[in-house]
C-alpha cells in the first residue's frame, strides 16, 4: 500500500509539468484563435510604391489607379485607402517603404520595382507578413515570381508593343514612302532612343521594332543610337548632339517611349528641323497630345483604364481574400497583359 | 566526470542565457514604452492632388518622424461640394481615425459644423482664417494680403492706367480665389489701373477673351493655379496673344506652373512653402491628439517670385524640396 502511494505520488509529480504545458497550450490557442465568424471586410488598404514619381507613364497609371479606387468604393461600398510613395529611383528607399506599408497594416502591395533583378527583398518581407504583392510595369525575374503563389505582375507585353510600333511605320511607309524617305535615296536613315539598359522592355522593344521594320520591307539603315533612360531631357540632349553630327541625314527617330520621343521633338524644334518622323510608345497624355497636334507620327498606347482597373481589382481581390476577377485572365496564374492600340497622327489633306 | 562546481557553473550559465533571451526578445523584463500611432485623415477640397505635391512631401516626412498613420483623401465629385466632404469626414470618423486635417470646400460651413460640434474629432483646418470659438487648430494663408502684395509688384512693371484682367475659374469660386483677386484689385484700382473681372467658362470663351484683349500692354491675373495653367496653355499656342500682354501673374507652385514661369509664359508668381504647411499640419494634429500643443493657429508667409528667383537657394529649397 505504501509502495502504491509512493508510485501515485511520483506519477502526480510527473503530471504537474504536463498539466502546466497543457494549460499553456490552451491559453496559447485561445489567444491565437479569432472570433468565431470572421467579419466581412469593409475597408482595404493598398501600399503603392513607384520607382520614380516623375515618370510620365507611371504618373498616368497612378492617376488611373486612384480613379479606379474611387469607383470601386462607390460601386462596392468598400473603402479603399491608397498609400502612394515615390521610391525616387532607390531600391533601399523602396525596401523601407515596403516595411512601413507592412507595419501600417496594408492588406496588399502594388510595387513598381526600382530594380527588377532585386525584388527578392520585397518578396521576402511580403511572404513573412503574408501580404500579397502585385508588381507592375517592371517585371521581376521569373525565379522570384515563382517563389510564392501570391505574387502577380501587370505590364504591357513589350514584344507586342514593339511589333505594333514597327508595323505603324511599315504601314505609313507603304502608303507614303516619300514622307519617310525624305531625300528619296531608297534608304530610311534612323536613330534609336533606348530606355534603361536594365529594363526588360527596353531591350525587347528595340529588337522587335527594328525586326518588324526590316521584315515589313522598310529599307532602314541605322545612323546611331543611345540610351536616354526613358527621360525627355536626356533624349533631347542626345538628339541635339546627333543633329550636329549628322546634319540633314536623320529621317526617322525610333524611341522606346513617348517621353524620349518628345525630347527628340524638342531638339528638332530648337534646331529648326522639320519633316523628321518620330515614333514613340506608351500613349502618355503628352504623347497623345503630340500625336493629335501632328508632332509625333504615332505611339502605341496601352489601355491605361484597363491597366489601372486590373491593378485595383486584382489587388482588392487579394486583400479581401476573394477569387481573382475573371475579366482579367492571368497567364500562368501570375501575369496580366493589358491590351494596346496604335495611335497615329491625322492624315494630311 | 563533471565536478559539482562545473555543474553549478553550467546551470548558472544556462540561467544567464535564458534571462538574456527574455531581455532581448520579450517584454517580460524590460518593457519598451509603447508608442501610440495616431491615425490622421487629410481631406482636401479637390478631386485631384495636383496642387498638393509639396504639401504631401511635408506631410509624409512628418508622418515618418512622428510615427503617424496619415491617409490622404480627395473628393469624389468633379465639382467639389461641401456635402460630399462632410460625408467623407463622417466616414473617416466611423472608420476610427483619431484626427483630421481638412482643406474645406466651404469654410463657413465647416466653421459652423465645428462650432456646433457636428465634427467632434480633433481637427486642423487649412483655410483662409482661423476657426473662431473652438479649440480647432488652423494653418491659414492670407490670400487677400497675397493679392495686395502681387499688385504692388505689378505696379512696378505695368504703366499706370493699364487694363488688368482678373480671371476667375469656371467652377464655383473658392475663398482663396476671391480673396486673392479682391486684394489685387483693391490696390490696383487705388493706383489708377482699370480692373475687369472675367470668368471664361469654356475653351471658346477663353480664346475669345484672349483674342479680344482691349489693348497692347494688358495684364492678366489668374485667381487660381488651375486658371493660371489654362491661360499659360493658351498663350503657348498663340504667340500673337503673348505680344499683346504685358504680363501674366497668379499663384501656385505645381511643376507645370513653375515650368511656365521658367519658360517666360508666366511673369510673376505668389507662392507659399507648401512642404512646411504639410509638415506643420501633421505636427499640429499630432500635438492636438497628445494634448501637448500650444500653437492653435499659424499663418503661412507668401512670397513673390519671378523667373530669376527659381534658382535662388532659398526658393529652390522651398519649391523643389528633397525629403
Amino acid at each position: 500500500m505504501r509502495k502504491c502511494y509512493f508510485l501515485w505520488n511520483k506519477r502526480r509529480k510527473g503530471l504537474w509539468p504536463a498539466a502546466l504545458c497543457l494549460a499553456a497550450a490552451c491559453l496559447f490557442l485561445t489567444a491565437c484563435s479569432g472570433p468565431a465568424e470572421e467579419e466581412e471586410k469593409k475597408s482595404i488598404r493598398i501600399g503603392v510604391s513607384l520607382y520614380r514619381g516623375d515618370d510620365t507613364f507611371i504618373n498616368n497609371i497612378r492617376s488611373e489607379l486612384e480613379a479606379n479606387a474611387k469607383k470601386y468604393e462607390q460601386e462596392k461600398g468598400i473603402k479603399v485607402t491608397l498609400d502612394i510613395q515615390d521610391a525616387k529611383g532607390s531600391q533601399n528607399t523602396q525596401n523601407s517603404q515596403v516595411e512601413r506599408f507592412i507595419s501600417l497594416g496594408c492588406d496588399v502591395l502594388c510595387i513598381n520595382p526600382v530594380d527588377r533583378m532585386d525584388a527578392s527583398v520585397i518578396i521576402d518581407k511580403a511572404m513573412t507578413a503574408e501580404v500579397p504583392v502585385v508588381f507592375f510595369n517592371r517585371q521581376p525575374v521569373e525565379e522570384d515570381m515563382n517563389r510564392w503563389d501570391k505574387l502577380y505582375y501587370i505590364g504591357v507585353d513589350a514584344k507586342e508593343t514593339a511589333v505594333l510600333q514597327g508595323q505603324m511605320v511599315v504601314d505609313f511607309y507603304k502608303k507614303q514612302p516619300s514622307e519617310i524617305d525624305l531625300n528619296g535615296d531608297g534608304v530610311v536613315n534612323y536613330v534609336l532612343l533606348e530606355g534603361e539598359s536594365s529594363h526588360q522592355d527596353s531591350l525587347i522593344r528595340t529588337e522587335w521594332s527594328i525586326k518588324t521594320l526590316k521584315n515589313g520591307g522598310v529599307p532602314i539603315e541605322k545612323i546611331t543610337g543611345g540610351i536616354a533612360n526613358w527621360e525627355r531631357s536626356q533624349a533631347s540632349a542626345l538628339m541635339e548632339q546627333w543633329l550636329g553630327e549628322y546634319p540633314d541625314t536623320i529621317e526617322l527617330v525610333v524611341s522606346n517611349n513617348d517621353d524620349m520621343a518628345l525630347g527628340a521633338i524638342d531638339a528638332l524644334e530648337r534646331a529648326g528641323v522639320s519633316g523628321v518622323n518620330v515614333v514613340g510608345t506608351d500613349g502618355t497624355i503628352p504623347g497623345i497630345e503630340a500625336v493629335e497636334s501632328g508632332k509625333l507620327l504615332g505611339t502605341v498606347s496601352a489601355n491605361k483604364e484597363i491597366y489601372g482597373s486590373a491593378m485595383l481589382e486584382i489587388a482588392a481581390s487579394c486583400a479581401l481574400g476573394e477569387a481573382l476577377p475573371e475579366e482579367y485572365p492571368l497567364m500562368d496564374g501570375t501575369y496580366y497583359w493589358p491590351p494596346q492600340e496604335i495611335l497615329m497622327r491625322p492624315e494630311k489633306d | 566526470m563533471i565536478g559539482r562546481k562545473s555543474k553549478v557553473f553550467i546551470f548558472l550559465y544556462l540561467i544567464f542565457l535564458v534571462v538574456l533571451f527574455l531581455m532581448c526578445s520579450t517584454d517580460l523584463i524590460i518593457r519598451e514604452p509603447e508608442k501610440e500611432i495616431y491615425k490622421v485623415a487629410v481631406i482636401i477640397e479637390d478631386v485631384r492632388d495636383d496642387n498638393y505635391g509639396n504639401f504631401r512631401k511635408g506631410m509624409d516626412q512628418a508622418a515618418i518622424e512622428l510615427n503617424a498613420d496619415v491617409r490622404f483623401i480627395t473628393l469624389y465629385e468633379e465639382k467639389p461640394n461641401a456635402e460630399g466632404q462632410m460625408e467623407l469626414i463622417d466616414r473617416e470618423g466611423q472608420d476610427g481615425v483619431d484626427g483630421l486635417i481638412v482643406a474645406p470646400v466651404d469654410e463657413r460651413r465647416m466653421t459652423e459644423a465645428l462650432q456646433e460640434n457636428r465634427v467632434t474629432l480633433p481637427a486642423v483646418i487649412l483655410g483662409t482664417e482661423p476657426v473662431k470659438e473652438t479649440e480647432t487648430g488652423s494653418i491659414t494663408i492670407d490670400y487677400r494680403e497675397m493679392g495686395r502684395g502681387l499688385a504692388e509688384k505689378i505696379k512696378e512693371r505695368a504703366p499706370e492706367g493699364s487694363t488688368v484682367l482678373l480671371v476667375e475659374g469656371a467652377c464655383k469660386i473658392s475663398g482663396a480665389e476671391s480673396g486673392f483677386l479682391t486684394g489685387a484689385a483693391e490696390v490696383l484700382e487705388e493706383n489708377g489701373y482699370r480692373c475687369n473681372f472675367e470668368r471664361p467658362e469654356s475653351e471658346e470663351t477663353y480664346r475669345e477673351m484672349l483674342e479680344g484683349l482691349p489693348e497692347q500692354g494688358c495684364v492678366l491675373v489668374a485667381g487660381s493655379p488651375e486658371t493660371l495653367t489654362e491661360i499659360a496653355g493658351f498663350l503657348e499656342e498663340d504667340a500673337e496673344g503673348c505680344d499683346r500682354i504685358a504680363g501674366v501673374y497668379g499663384r501656385g507652385n505645381t511643376p507645370s506652373i513653375l515650368n511656365d514661369l521658367d519658360s517666360g509664359l508666366i511673369t510673376g508668381l505668389c507662392v507659399t512653402d507648401e512642404f512646411s504647411r504639410g509638415y506643420f499640419s501633421v505636427l499640429m494634429a499630432v500635438k492636438e491628439l497628445e494634448k501637448a500643443g500650444d500653437t492653435k493657429s499659424m499663418v503661412m508667409d507668401s512670397y513673390y517670385i519671378e523667373k530669376k528667383d527659381l534658382r535662388e537657394p532659398k526658393y529652390e529649397k522651398m519649391l523643389f524640396p528633397v525629403e
